[in-house]
C-alpha cells in the first residue's frame, strides 16, 4: 500500500515490471468516468435557467421545420425524437450548420440541424464517423480484454479510409505478453466481447472539455497525456472532445456515430505486430463492420473478411491530412485501371 | 383417367397450361408473339408474359420484313432481347397479375428499372477497395 503511494508520486510508466504497484484497471475506469462525470455535470450546471432556441431542420420532406429546443440541455438526438422513431433508430450523424456533429452534444445557440443516415447521397462523413467508431470499440475491448495482470495500453487511432478494408487501433501489451500471438479462438472471444457491447447499445457520449481536465482524465496514462497535447494544440479553440461509452472514456479524431446498437455485423479480424516502438512492441489490431442497416450476405461478408485480415498500412502523411479533412480522396493509389466487377 | 385428388394437386409440376388445351396455348402465344413483334411493347398476364419471353427469343422467322430491323439490333447483344416489368392488378374482376413485356432497345421511353445502392455507401466503399486489391494483385501476377 505504501509503496503504491509511492510509485504513483513518482509516476511510473505502464512498461515497469512491477505490476502490482498500479492501479487496478478497473479502478483507473471508474476514476476517469467519475472526472467525466463530474465535468459533464459542470457544464450542464452552466445554464441554471431554461432558455430556448430554435432549431431549424434541413432534412428531405421536412425542410424548414423549425423546432423551439432547450439551450445547452437538447441535442440532436432529442430533436429527431421530436420527429418519428425512424429518424432516431436511423440517423448516425448530424450536421449542424454544416459542420459534423455528435448525435448526443446539447446544442449551444440556434442553428440549422440535418441527419445523416448511411444511406444518404452522400454518406462520406457518416462512413468516416462509423469507422472511427468501430475503432474505438475496438480499444474498448482490448483494453478490458485481458486479465488484471497485464497493462494495455492503447496508442492514437490511426485514421484509414473506408476503401483500404479494415479499421485499426494500435495497442501496446504487457511486455510479458511480446511472444503472445493470437489465436482463432481469442479473436474469436474479443469479437463476442465486442458483440457484447453492441447488443448494450450505449451511446457515445461526447463532451468538450479544456486540455487540464483532459489531462486530469489521462493521469495515469502518458502516451495519453501526449495525445491529448497533440490534439488540443491542432484544434482551433484549444479544446479537447472526450467521449464516453459505458465506464470508458477516449479521445478520437472527430464526431463518433451515436450509438454501439448501430453495428450488427461486427467482427476482429486480426491483431498484427507491428516491431517495436516507443512505448514497447507496437501492435495494431484490425476489425471490419457493417452498419445495421446495410448489411451484407454471407459470401460477402466472408470475401471482405478475409481482405480484412490482411495489414492495413497507414502512411503518416495522410494521416496528418485526414484528420482535419475527412473529404480527402482514398489514399489507395491506383496503379491499374480498375477492371469490372469480378465477384 | 380416373379423377382423384392427384389431379388437383401439382407438386413439382413446372410446365404451365394456357387456355383450352395444348392447341390453343400455342396459337394464343403465337398471336402475342405477332403483337410484340408489332408494337415491341405489350401488356398482357405475367403468366403469358413470362412464356412468351422463351419464344421471342427463338422464334426469329415470323416476320422476316420486321426482323430486318431487329436482327441487327441484337446481333451484339449476348444473351436476353426482352425485358419484363410487372405492373399493378387488372381493373377487371379477375384481378389478373398483369405484366409489360417489350423488346430491349426499343424507341419508347424507358420503364422503371432496379434501383441500385448509392456508389459511396460504407458496403459499396469496402466493395470497391477489394475490387480495386483483385485487380492489382491480378496486374502483378501477369507481370510476374
Amino acid at each position: 500500500m505504501a509503496c503504491r503511494t509511492v510509485c504513483q508520486l513518482l509516476q511510473r510508466r505502464m512498461a515497469s515490471s512491477a505490476t502490482s504497484v498500479r492501479l487496478s484497471a478497473a479502478e483507473v475506469r471508474g476514476q476517469r468516468s467519475a472526472v467525466f462525470s463530474r465535468e459533464q455535470a459542470r457544464q450542464r450546471s452552466l445554464y441554471p435557467r431554461t432558455e430556448k432556441i430554435e432549431v431549424t431542420l434541413q432534412i428531405p420532406g421536412l425542410q424548414g421545420t423549425l423546432l423551439v429546443m432547450n439551450k445547452g440541455v437538447s441535442t440532436p438526438h432529442s430533436c429527431a425524437r421530436h420527429l418519428t422513431e425512424w429518424y432516431v433508430t436511423s440517423s448516425a450523424l448530424a450536421l449542424v450548420d454544416g459542420k459534423p456533429w455528435s448525435l448526443h452534444q446539447p446544442l449551444t445557440q440556434s442553428c440549422s440541424l440535418s441527419l445523416l443516415t448511411f444511406k444518404d447521397t452522400d454518406p462520406l462523413l457518416v462512413n468516416q464517423a462509423y469507422w472511427r467508431s468501430c475503432a474505438a470499440l475496438l480499444g474498448q475491448v482490448l483494453q478490458d480484454a485481458f486479465k488484471e495482470d497485464f497493462s494495455v495500453e492503447l496508442l492514437r487511432v490511426p485514421e484509414v479510409q473506408v476503401t483500404s478494408g479494415a479499421f485499426c487501433c494500435d495497442v501496446v501489451l504487457d511486455p510479458q505478453l511480446d511472444a503472445w500471438i493470437p489465436s482463432e479462438e481469442s479473436l474469436r472471444s474479443l469479437t463476442r466481447g465486442a458483440q457484447q457491447l453492441i447488443h448494450r447499445d450505449l451511446p457515445w457520449e461526447p463532451l468538450e472539455v479544456a486540455p487540464p481536465v483532459a489531462l486530469e482524465v489521462f493521469s495515469h496514462s502518458r502516451c495519453k497525456q501526449e495525445e491529448v497535447e497533440e490534439k488540443s494544440a491542432q484544434s482551433p479553440k484549444g479544446t479537447v472532445m472526450l467521449y464516453r461509452c459505458g465506464d470508458h472514456v477516449l479521445l478520437s479524431g472527430g464526431p463518433l456515430a451515436a450509438r454501439t446498437g448501430l453495428c450488427s455485423q461486427y467482427e476482429v479480424t486480426a491483431i498484427h505486430p507491428l516491431g517495436e516502438g516507443k512505448w514497447g512492441l507496437h501492435r495494431r489490431a484490425q476489425g471490419l463492420s457493417l452498419p445495421l442497416l446495410q448489411q451484407a450476405h454471407h459470401t460477402v461478408w466472408r470475401k471482405l473478411r478475409s481482405r480484412a485480415e490482411k495489414l492495413v498500412e497507414v502512411p503518416t502523411a495522410s494521416a496528418n491530412e485526414a484528420i482535419s479533412d475527412t473529404l480527402t480522396p482514398p489514399s489507395a493509389p491506383e496503379q491499374t485501371p480498375p477492371h469490372t466487377a469480378q465477384q | 383417367m380416373r379423377l382423384n385428388i392427384q389431379m388437383l394437386i401439382s407438386h413439382g409440376r413446372v410446365a404451365r397450361k394456357m387456355g383450352l388445351g395444348p392447341k390453343s396455348q400455342i396459337n394464343m402465344l403465337r398471336n402475342i408473339l405477332t403483337g410484340l413483334v408489332r408494337h415491341e411493347r405489350i401488356e398482357t398476364t405475367r403468366g403469358r408474359a413470362d412464356e412468351v419471353r422463351f419464344y421471342a427469343e427463338k422464334e426469329k422467322d415470323l416476320i422476316p420484313k420486321l426482323f430486318k430491323v431487329l436482327a441487327p439490333r441484337f446481333e451484339t447483344q449476348p444473351k436476353a432481347y426482352t425485358r419484363m416489368a410487372r405492373i399493378p392488378n387488372r381493373e377487371n374482376l379477375d384481378k389478373a397479375a398483369m405484366a409489360v413485356l417489350e423488346y430491349k432497345g426499343n424507341p419508347f421511353p424507358p420503364l422503371q428499372t432496379a434501383k441500385r445502392d448509392n456508389e459511396l455507401t460504407l458496403i459499396n466503399q469496402l466493395l470497391k477497395g477489394y475490387r480495386e486489391q483483385r485487380a492489382q494483385q491480378a496486374a502483378a501476377k501477369v507481370e510476374a
